[in-house]
């Protein structure tokens, strides 16, 4: 049964290549976004419509994201606790957390706040924040840093985020009201929540074991 | 000619993807395989945006040079983000799952849970 | 040019991580697949989006997939069977030392996979890391004290005598230690007591166990028996997993102190 399932994966593929390097649907024409962007500030084609034109499915976005994020909570809390988890002293983890950990944070801000005028914007500078925390985790130790970031600071944190985040993209929705000024705001919210989310796994799923 | 590479590509990956999620019986490798196709279907429509001799879409360029499609851009750009939040969600489920019935075989999964349900 | 290549050998590190046996490898080809692929968009005029895949795809899900296969690993188990402390029965395992192991499964999050064998290939097995502990028939050998080990019940290494003729033992077993010269090695308890019955030895070094399971079957009821040195059952485990080891620690002195270590030996032996 897997044999003829893997068989007929194959062919289909196969067939579908072929098809594929025929020019059967010639791409369509791309719709001139260059003065969209100006009207909304923003240098970045992807930018104006994720922010701008499309700012109602980046707002949902965030919402499944945060949702996701109650979600790993909810289903990973009840199990298990901390143990004491042997916590060895990796030098060259912190003397190299040391210089580089400046420089993340820096690069995810910049990212995050020029967004609108060249690639980057909110998304990848709080994955990239997200990645530094992780070292900052290896450096430290996870516990002391869990200890340090614990829920009573960050929940209302992540929860005030996504909620000026939906009213400021709601308001500018319904006055229809773009400027560069909202959009590095909304870039900096969402790279703040995307950081709190890296963080809330990194809790959550390294919370029994309690080592990387 | 690039973009019709980059759509071969992307169906390859989806079929690929939905292959090791069939074939494969542990959950954490189900997901590996959910996790290629989707990065399938995000090539597909990455290459859907690219057009020939086309620059980025971003302002600095000179005037009237071809440029790719920003719209499809964007909508993967969504895309990755939630795919990253549902992969963590599924891994929680996972890991939830393998402590309840100690095992990541699919198959003994769904028995020991029929059981449950009998019981 | 660059896209055909790139998308190549997008392909070809999918197609490698998807075949992979190890859980691990396929997690780590699959996060140089996503850097492939971020360098794919930059060559399809997507830069924002290969920065996306990139910090994501590369960083945090190769990352989010190492911390779940950490918290959904298994605890690979070399068995040495031994009636009653961990046997087959049909499709299931069973004993005393089976129920220990889930226990240590429960408390570790981790899954149990058990393979059988023989109790001389526990050490290479432990060495070189295919198994992460080791159970059953297990009194540990001189060669096996570099170990870490839970001890779990006494016993005692006996010589047992019953007629003229070699003296027979297990291999790799502590009681193949203690064989005079010209004693011959079994692979496996059945084997011994095979040679047994059919007369070719003249007796055996077991430990306690091993005779009772003799005992029971009618061997060496008219037998001398003359003890030599006082063990342990053991559980061994591989050098680096400390941790482990000292979890059933802890759940052996959780066990003792509730009682309930008692009612598993009252009910196994």
């Amino acid at each position: 049964m897997k044999r003829a399932l893997t068989i007929a994966l194959l062919a289909t593929l196969l067939g579908i290549l072929l098809f594929g390097l025929t020019d059967l649907f010639p791409p369509a024409e791309v719709r001139p976004w260059a003065e969209m962007a100006r009207a909304y500030g923003a240098g970045n084609g992807v930018a104006s419509i994720v922010l701008g034109s499309r700012l109602y499915d980046t707002l949902l976005e965030v919402l499944v994201f945060a949702l996701a994020m109650v979600g790993v909570r909810y289903t990973l809390k009840p199990l298990g606790k901390w143990r004491e988890p042997v916590v060895p002293e990796r030098g060259v983890v912190r003397e190299m957390a040391d210089v580089l950990l400046p420089v993340i944070i820096v690069f995810a801000v910049y990212l995050a706040a020029s967004g609108h005028l060249g690639p980057g914007g909110g998304f990848p500078a709080g994955a990239i924040a997200g990645s530094g925390l992780l070292l900052l985790a290896m450096a430290k130790g996870i516990e002391r840093l869990s200890r340090e970031l614990h829920e009573g600071t960050l929940e209302p944190l992540e929860y005030g985020t996504i909620t000026v985040l939906l009213v400021l993209g709601c308001l500018s929705i319904l006055l229809n009201h773009r400027g560069s000024g909202l959009l590095v705001a909304f870039n900096l919210l969402i790279g703040i929540e995307v950081t709190i989310g890296a963080w809330v796994v990194l809790h959550y799923f390294a919370s029994h074991r309690g080592e990387i | 000619m690039a973009a019709q590479i980059g759509t071969v590509l992307g169906i390859g990956l989806v079929f690929l993807g939905f292959g090791a999620l069939l074939l494969r019986r542990s959950l954490i490798w189900k997901l590996l395989g959910l996790n290629v196709a989707s990065s399938g279907a995000i090539v597909f429509l990455v290459a859907l945006s690219h057009r020939p001799g086309a620059v980025p879409p971003l302002s600095g360029y000179p005037e009237g040079t071809p440029s790719a499609d920003p719209l499809p851009q964007a909508l993967v750009l969504t895309a990755i983000v939630i795919h990253f939040a549902t992969l963590a969600l599924s891994l929680a489920y996972a890991i939830s799952l393998t402590e309840r019935f100690h095992t990541q075989e699919t198959e003994r999964i769904e028995a020991a849970s029929e059981e449950e349900m009998e019981r | 040019m660059t896209v055909l290549l790139l998308a190549v050998l997008a392909f070809a590190l999918a197609a490698v991580a998807l075949t992979r046996r190890r859980l691990l490898w396929g997690v780590a080809v699959l996060g140089v697949h996503s850097l492939v692929l971020a360098a794919l968009y930059f060559a399809l005029s997507a830069p924002d989006v290969a920065l996306a895949e990139a910090a994501i795809g590369f960083g945090l899900v190769t990352f989010v997939y190492l911390l779940a296969i950490r918290r959904t690993g298994r605890i690979a188990v070399a068995a040495v069977e031994c009636r009653p402390l961990l046997y087959p029965e049909g499709e299931e395992v069973v004993g005393l030392v089976w129920e220990l192991l889930e226990l240590l499964a429960a408390r570790t999050h981790r899954e149990l996979e058990l393979r059988w064998v023989e109790r001389g290939e526990v050490e290479g097995l432990l060495s070189s890391r295919e198994a992460d502990l080791a159970a059953g028939d297990l009194v540990p050998s001189a060669r096996e004290t570099a170990f870490p080990r839970v001890p779990l019940l006494p016993t005692r290494i006996v010589r047992v005598r019953r007629g003229n003729g070699p003296w027979g033992a297990i291999s790799g077993s502590r009681e193949a230690e203690r064989l005079p010269r010209g004693g011959r090695l079994f692979p496996r308890r059945g084997e011994l007591l095979e040679a047994l019955e059919r007369g070719e030895l003249g007796g055996a070094v077991v430990n306690l166990l091993e005779l009772r399971s003799f005992y029971l079957r009618g061997t060496f009821r008219d037998a001398e028996i003359e003890p030599l040195e006082d063990a342990d059952f053991v559980v061994l485990f591989a050098p680096d997993e400390g941790e482990l080891a000292e979890a059933l620690r802890e759940i052996m002195t959780e066990l003792r102190e509730k009682g309930e270590w008692e009612e598993l030996l009252r009910r196994y032996l």
